[in-house]
């Protein structure tokens, strides 16, 4: 079997969590998600592929023009990631759904940064340069970034990227849920403003839920029951909705316990009042004077031999 | 001489002709260009009724094709306009599609609660800005045209479903961009073409225009030729 860098954090944060003796005094973990924050709800039936989300959201951020922007005629065969120059793709996705005459019903996928209530990224950021802020947008701070790349290692969407190409100024790259435009009353997302369907529905994140949920109870046979990203990791700002189950167009199955809650528990019980540098370095010190005691009477007598 | 002088009198006529020549427009285009600028008060409240009610509705009003007072009308409304800009307005052929769909619940689904109002109502009353927060679950009016027209179009298998086939596409006058000599070769007016549209040259490169092979049985010659074609032997043009 093949152990993946992924897999092997993965591992290792379990182990840890297993061996892990928490103090009765530490803090239970506490979720430090906005209040209110703005979200977008996706309706995959919605979505007819025509990708003017990812040229609007070239246009608005600054990054290059999407591959063939005026053409759908072969981007989808290959299953695209976001990547430093594109913040979202749609990919698309036959899920053996077939319409009146037999023929294949695809279904389109947005990918873009999920903006987590409770962002991994965030959590696992050592000098604070990811931030969630109050409108929702999980925000990068390239001044404070030292570019150690933890954030790609965190995230369970696999979303940042990074300039590799760039040896000097390197950035790491991801969707900014359009944070300078959302901070203004009536502003919207790029790709939410141009979208012809209205398949991304943009507004507060309570909203949006009742929304789909409300799609989800009226529209019984079209929808599966499930809001993805309600729950997901502790839930995210951006949520699915879809007719096909959501592991066919690559939306992992997630826990619903937030991602930084394991480690930053663990983190935080070993390291309360110090308490287990203080035990492990006592019981190191201790072992090695037993250690030197032992010694020191082996070697006597040979001392007083010589 | 006469022939010469002929022959620039039926030119200056020509010339004239062209210049006159205005390209056609609807009789009542101004008008529909009017009547899309308008915007008009929000319904807030509709009446939730199922379509087969709504239907009748409809029929007990005595609403018929008569009553189709616009023949057609230009979507282009200053709501959709004043968030995004990038598309001439849509022609949407309103009497014909009414005759032809002959089901006017199909577009005109809910009315006003406002018992007072007409039956029926232009879709920019109830569809306006999009992501309302009043109104959450109200779709925007970019969105009600798209839903609408195509969801309509695929179920029917009748009118255009690609972006293309109602937005007309943009394309500038090519006098001005192509510069070509007098009396170009085709290689020159393929280079000119490449210049803007080269993946479009390179997609052609992968077709059977460009790489078919096999015997030409009207060619002499090459009648059972089998390793004839494009994509062995045959030369092509440029």
């Amino acid at each position: 079997m093949q152990i993946t860098r992924r897999h092997f954090f993965r591992f290792m944060g379990a182990a840890g969590a297993s061996v892990a003796v928490r103090p009765a005094s530490a803090h239970a973990w506490q979720t430090k998600a906005p209040p209110d924050p703005f979200g977008c709800l996706v309706d995959l039936t919605r979505c007819v592929g025509c990708r003017k989300c990812e040229e609007a959201c070239a246009e608005v951020n600054g990054l290059p023009e999407p591959e063939r922007v005026n053409c759908q005629c072969t981007i989808f065969e290959k299953n695209r990631r976001p990547d430093e120059t594109a913040f979202t793709v749609i990919n698309r996705y036959y899920t053996g759904k077939v319409d009146a005459f037999d023929k294949p019903v695809p279904t389109y996928a947005k990918v873009q940064c999920m903006h987590c209530q409770d962002p991994v990224c965030v959590s696992a950021c050592i000098v604070g340069a990811l931030t969630k802020e109050d409108t929702g947008a999980v925000r990068y701070d390239v001044t404070k970034c030292i570019g150690c790349r933890y954030c790609m290692v965190a995230c369970p969407f696999e979303i940042p990227a990074y300039e590799y190409f760039d040896p000097v100024t390197p950035r790491v790259m991801k969707c900014t849920f359009c944070q300078e435009r959302i901070k203004e009353t009536g502003g919207l997302p790029g790709c939410a403003a141009i979208c012809p369907t209205e398949t991304i529905t943009f507004g507060r994140r309570e909203t949006l839920l009742a929304v789909a949920k409300k799609r989800l109870k009226e529209n019984p046979g079209i929808y599966i029951q499930h809001v993805y990203g309600e729950k997901e990791v502790g839930g995210t700002a951006w949520m699915y909705i879809s007719s096909v189950p959501f592991e066919t167009v690559n939306l992992p199955e997630l826990p619903d316990a937030p991602a930084p809650k394991l480690s930053e528990t663990i983190q935080h019980s070993l390291f309360s009042y110090l308490w287990f540098p203080v035990l492990l370095f006592g019981v190191l010190g201790a072992f090695m004077a037993r250690c030197n005691k032992g010694d020191h009477k082996a070697t006597s007598p040979d001392k007083g031999g010589a | 001489m006469i022939k010469k002088m002929g022959g620039i009198v039926c030119l200056m006529i020509l010339w004239a002709a062209v210049c006159t020549a205005q390209v056609w427009q609807a009789p009542d285009q101004e008008q529909a260009k009017e009547r899309a600028k308008e915007v008009v008060p929000f319904v807030k409240e509709y009446q939730d009724d199922c379509r087969i009610s709504r239907r009748i509705c409809l029929m007990d009003a005595g609403v018929s094709l008569d009553d189709v007072k616009e023949v057609y009308f230009l979507l282009d409304n200053p709501i959709i306009k004043q968030r995004e800009d990038h598309y001439e307005p849509v022609r949407f052929a309103h009497k014909r599609h009414a005759a032809l769909v002959n089901d006017c619940s199909k577009c005109h689904h809910f009315r006003p609660k406002d018992e007072n109002a007409l039956e029926t109502t232009r879709c920019s009353a109830c569809h306006q800005d999009s992501f309302n927060p009043d109104h959450p679950e109200r779709i925007g009016l970019k969105a009600a045209f798209h839903q609408q027209c195509m969801e309509c179009h695929q179920e029917e298998a009748k009118g255009p479903v690609d972006c293309t086939g109602c937005h007309l596409p943009h394309v500038p006058d090519h006098k001005e961009l192509v510069k070509l000599p007098d009396k170009p070769d085709p290689i020159q007016v393929t280079k000119a073409c490449l210049e803007c549209h080269d993946t479009q040259g390179e997609d052609m490169l992968k077709t059977a225009h460009w790489l078919w092979r096999g015997p030409s049985p009207y060619t002499t010659g090459h009648r059972k030729d089998i390793l004839h074609g494009k994509g062995t032997t045959a030369l092509n043009n440029f």
